[in-house]
């Protein structure tokens, strides 16, 4: 048959197929040296991205930085004393030593620009570069701080016990190894103060790095348990390291790949090594079809090429599946999820070639009289797993309404909860609650106005506008209005500084903590303020030109909804508030929410397509479109079961889930396809002619069960052994990972047993005509 | 012992005339750039550039007038005529060595003179990337001066000196000042941060002789960490004109005379 030519090559020429094989392997194993990696999420979105150029324009428009690091200093007794601010001093000092630091623009108790009047005297300066050394000093300090909005939740917190120092980061500055660096010098200090440092660069560059380490240390794990179940499924080392090894063999080959052609490993692409293992449980199947046919035949290299006869055409088409389900992901618009896709797609294709030549290969060196004994254990008949899976099928195929029926009900209760499910991403989540980074995120979120930041940019067409009375109240009106959002810690535009300056100049008359009239009032104000504050302090709030101003929005959650409604909040004041300035949002809040759109829907849109396209190949492999709709049934209800679970329990749809539904979908039709396959298989070789009878009909669903349905079982099982490691994993998304393979791969199996006999039985005659 | 005595002086003289303190090169330079003639007039015209290249504009009229010898007192007057809504605003110092400035502004807005505290003179001048000590000069003695080394910046012989901070209340870990061995104006300062990279260049771009002061009419400040510059250009200058003390009270910064700001 030239179908199975490789299959046959292989047995025949076993030690050739290996040789070449290694061969191929060891050339993929000399790229691994040119790994380039890449561990920042942000990149997801290339820098050419309308969200990273507007983002890009604004922070050089008013001199900011993409990424800013908080350290909080918390003392019960309050922050206002001598041994606490000295720290804050040395603390801050050796910061600005940090390569990577931007140290002019470090904002903390030594170095904020401080606004006053004394004595009829203007002061603009530094607020505390030196510790107060006397009561008096200590409450002058204490009443600047309390009687200045700009300092209120920013530096000081309402209650005096925490301070921060906002640090922003260089371009391109690493956000975990700056972390680190200022945990070291947080730790020199020591108690009785508390010290957390916390900020997106510090979640995102940490995960980055938490994931590779992650993955590097989750694989090898992942595949030693796999190779344990395995043992314990055969019996024979030599074999479970065969269907290892032909993991491992797609892994190097994709991997190699991918870093030959000169892509980075992203975040993404590393977790495909895990993807690829998973997938390659596939090629149990084989074995559990070759110890059976060898029983039958005790001829080893008949056993093989009948058995390659017997599975080719499913594990074909389940490779096909695979492949395609990964592969539409190579038509969507973000680059990594695109390479992504082509990765496991490739992955698998090798994978599957493996399975016809290395693995038959592979099998003429296995001892017969090992493969004697293990199959001797493998009887439908007897065996426990067999009997389980037999009453499995047999409580569809011979109760199938009462089981549509349940069916129906737990579909609709799923559809409801499906439709309860919130799209979100925060990335600081992706930690658990009791890390170190979520506790220095709430902590300073509690206290402060919080560590989230995003920008709304106001933007008029004439220069100078923003000087003008109008414009300042408008601004205004907008920070009040965004104040009053939950979420929305704390806002701070020019217009502050202006009405400081105020009141400053009005010997301290709290009735001038207002817009001035007129926009010579406004512009001398401001000029004054820079002539003794650091440029920055004005660059960062308005343009050159003063054509545009910049609001700063502190968020007390990373949840990318709350900037949405923090936009939503803008375009309420703009519908009832007309007037000349439009208001655009932007910052790494901003980000954040467009990342998370485009990326979750760019795998939800690949989702989609792939439903599509898999049942298109359902309905080839089985060259029928009724098939094809019963085999998807499982498939669908296993999903819709995990989603209805997840909008139940109130987790978010994040990212992790979004890509975890690619892989589901690519996963769980396997068992349909080999489940009918083997079905019409064995109705083929039982029954001459026409349609079956419901009593055959019923025998060959039993016996399907019973022995492809013991492979289904054992992949099933193997798959979520390996994958239930994960609920250990630091990382909630890992956990998530891992709690959503375990239960859609024992789902879908136990479905695929109960709800395919159902179907076919219900459905005989459609399926099979007659009568 | 006569011989021997003639041999050691020939042998010391040239060294000696040589060899210039690193001080002296320094106060020299201070005398040359800051405290040329007794009083001093210029029209100034900043350029602030940011690393996108949009420009801010400074527009005023600096009078200056020395009181005493090099590195000692001064007081400064300015009168802005840009930005637009700044016009009328007029700025006094009053310069003391070793001790902190008297400062006083006039707000045309509010028809109002208020002081206003000198605290940092590292700070920023008008938002640009000069410091107030760029303008008017920081005291010798508190920094540790050495002589590098001598080169050539383009055609001029340069002394290049070394100066640290003795304190650590500066932006800078230390400056390198390149001082034309001739005129003793400084051609190009180098700020190095507190990690030691270069973060901040100044240039003398354009040198003029003025009533036989050779003064540095084009200037620049670039601050290689933000990207910023400063660009100052000095027209109408003029020295020893005889500025009356009366221009520098409260009373003038209201209402200077217009003889010296036109």
């Amino acid at each position: 048959m030239k179908k199975h030519y490789l299959v046959e090559f292989s047995v025949r020429h076993p030690k050739l197929v290996v040789v070449i094989v290694a061969l191929i392997t060891l050339g993929f194993l000399t790229q691994f040296p040119k790994i380039k990696t890449d561990t920042n999420p942000k990149n997801m979105l290339p820098p050419t991205s309308d969200v990273r150029v507007w983002n890009d324009e604004v922070d050089e428009t008013f001199g900011l930085y993409e990424d800013m690091i908080v350290v909080g200093v918390v003392s019960d007794e309050g922050v206002l004393n001598e041994r606490t601010l000295g720290k804050v001093l040395r603390i801050t000092d050796e910061v600005l030593r940090i390569e990577g630091v931007s140290a002019r623009d470090v904002n903390g108790l030594p170095t904020i620009t401080n606004v006053t009047a004394e004595a009829g005297t203007l002061r603009v300066a530094p607020l505390m570069a030196e510790v107060p050394k006397t009561q008096a000093g200590m409450e002058g300090l204490r009443k600047d701080l309390f009687e200045n909005p700009l300092f209120r939740g920013r530096v000081i917190s309402d209650d005096g016990k925490t301070t921060a120092i906002y640090i922003p980061l260089e371009k391109g500055a690493n956000g975990k190894t700056i972390a680190d660096r200022v945990k070291e010098i947080v730790k020199k200090e020591g108690g009785p103060e508390r010290y957390y440092v916390a900020g997106d660069p510090v979640a995102r560059d940490t995960f980055g790095a938490e994931m590779f380490k992650l993955m590097a240390v989750f694989a090898p794990i992942a595949g030693a348990i796999m190779l344990i179940a395995r043992y314990l499924m055969f019996k024979d080392l030599f074999l479970s390291v065969t269907l290892m090894m032909d993991a491992m063999i797609s892994i190097v080959w994709s991997m190699g790949l991918l870093i030959a052609l000169g892509f980075p490993v992203h975040i993404m692409s590393s977790m495909a090594p895990v993807f690829l293992m998973a997938i390659a449980t596939d090629s149990i199947h084989i074995f559990n079809e070759f110890y059976f046919r060898y029983k039958e035949k005790k001829d080893k290299k008949a056993a093989i090429i009948e058995t390659m006869h017997a599975v080719g055409r499913p594990v074909r088409y389940t490779a096909l599946a695979t492949a395609v389900g990964f592969g539409v992901l190579m038509f969507m618009d973000i680059v990594p999820v695109k390479v992504f896709g082509a990765l496991v797609a490739f992955g698998t294709v090798a994978l599957r070639v493996l399975s016809f030549s290395f693995i038959p290969a592979m099998f003429t060196f296995v001892n017969e009289k090992n493969i004697e004994k293990i199959a001797a254990g493998e009887e439908t008949s007897t065996g426990r797993t067999s009997g389980f899976l037999r009453g499995l099928a047999a409580l569809g195929a011979h109760s199938p309404r009462a089981t549509a029926l349940i069916g129906v009900v737990l579909f609709g209760i799923s559809v409801f909860s499906v439709s309860r499910i919130v799209v979100n991403n925060n990335m600081v989540e992706w930690f658990k609650s009791d890390s170190d980074i979520r506790t220095a995120d709430s902590v300073l979120n509690t206290a402060l106005g919080g560590t989230s930041l995003g920008y709304v940019v106001a933007l008029s067409d004439e220069d100078e506008y923003i000087k003008t009375p109008e414009a300042m109240r408008r601004i205004e009106g907008l920070q009040r209005h965004l104040e009053k959002l939950p979420v929305v810690g704390k806002t701070s535009s020019v217009v502050d500084y202006v009405k400081r300056i105020n009141r400053v100049l009005h010997d301290d008359d709290p009735r001038f903590d207002i817009v001035p009239s007129s926009k010579e009032e406004i512009g001398q104000y401001l000029f004054l303020f820079s002539m003794s504050a650091k440029p920055s302090d004005l660059d960062n709030v308005v343009d050159y030109p003063f054509r545009k101003a910049n609001i700063w929005v502190q968020l007390k959650t990373w949840d990318v909804e709350a900037m949405r409604s923090v936009i939503r909040a803008v375009d309420e004041y703009k519908a009832s508030n007309p007037g000349a300035l439009a208001f655009k949002p932007a910052g790494i809040a901003y980000f954040n929410l467009v990342w998370n759109d485009e990326v979750l829907w760019d795998m939800l849109k690949g989702f989609a397509i792939a439903l599509v396209v898999i049942f298109v190949i359902l309905a080839f492999a089985f060259s029928s479109a009724k098939w094809a709709a019963v085999g998807y049934v499982p498939l669908l209800f296993t999903i819709l079961i995990i989603y209805g679970a997840v909008g139940y329990m109130g987790k978010d749809f994040d990212m992790p889930i979004a890509v975890l539904s690619c892989l589901s979908l690519g996963m769980a039709v396997d068992f349909s396809i080999h489940f009918i396959s083997r079905l019409r298989q064995r109705l083929s070789e039982t029954i001459q002619a026409g349609a079956p009878s419901s009593e055959s009909l019923a025998d060959a669903l039993l016996w399907t069960a019973a022995r492809p349905g013991k492979g289904i079982m054992r992949n099933a099982v193997l798959f979520a052994s390996a994958f239930s490691v994960m609920l250990f994993a630091p990382l909630t998304p890992y956990i998530t990972v891992g709690a959503f393979i375990v239960s859609m791969m024992l789902l879908s199996s136990v479905l695929t047993m109960i709800y395919l006999p159902a179907l076919i039985v219900l459905f005989r005659r459609r399926l099979f005509g007659g009568d | 012992m006569l011989k021997y005595l003639v041999l050691l002086l020939a042998l010391l003289l040239p060294l000696k005339s040589f060899a210039i303190t690193p001080e002296e090169a320094m106060k020299n330079s201070q005398a040359a750039f800051l405290y040329q003639g007794k009083d001093f007039k210029a029209r100034v015209v900043m350029r602030l550039i940011s690393k996108s290249g949009s420009e801010r504009a400074r527009e005023l009229t600096m009078l200056r007038k020395n009181y005493g010898e090099t590195g000692g007192d001064q007081k400064y007057f300015m009168y802005f005529y840009q930005p637009a809504d700044v016009k009328n605003m007029a700025f006094m110092v009053y310069k003391y060595p070793g001790r902190d400035d008297d400062r006083w502004f006039f707000v045309p807005a509010l028809n109002m003179v208020r002081r206003i505290a000198a605290q940092d003179r590292r700070s920023s001048f008008v938002g640009s990337d000069f410091t107030y000590e760029d303008v008017s000069g920081r005291d010798i003695a508190d920094d540790t001066h050495t002589v590098l080394k001598e080169e050539k910046l383009g055609e001029a012989d340069c002394l290049v000196v070394k100066s640290v901070p003795k304190a650590v209340d500066t932006d800078y870990l230390h400056k390198l000042s390149w001082i034309d061995k001739k005129t003793f104006l400084p051609l190009k300062e180098e700020y190095y941060d507190k990690r030691g990279a270069l973060y901040k260049v100044f240039t003398a771009d354009e040198v003029k002789e003025i009533k036989g002061f050779p003064t540095v009419v084009k200037r620049t400040m670039k601050d290689l960490h933000s990207g910023h510059s400063t660009e100052s250009t000095f027209t109408a200058i003029d020295y020893n004109m005889g500025i009356e003390d009366s221009l520098f009270t409260e009373r003038y910064l209201k209402q200077p005379p217009r003889k010296w700001i036109e």
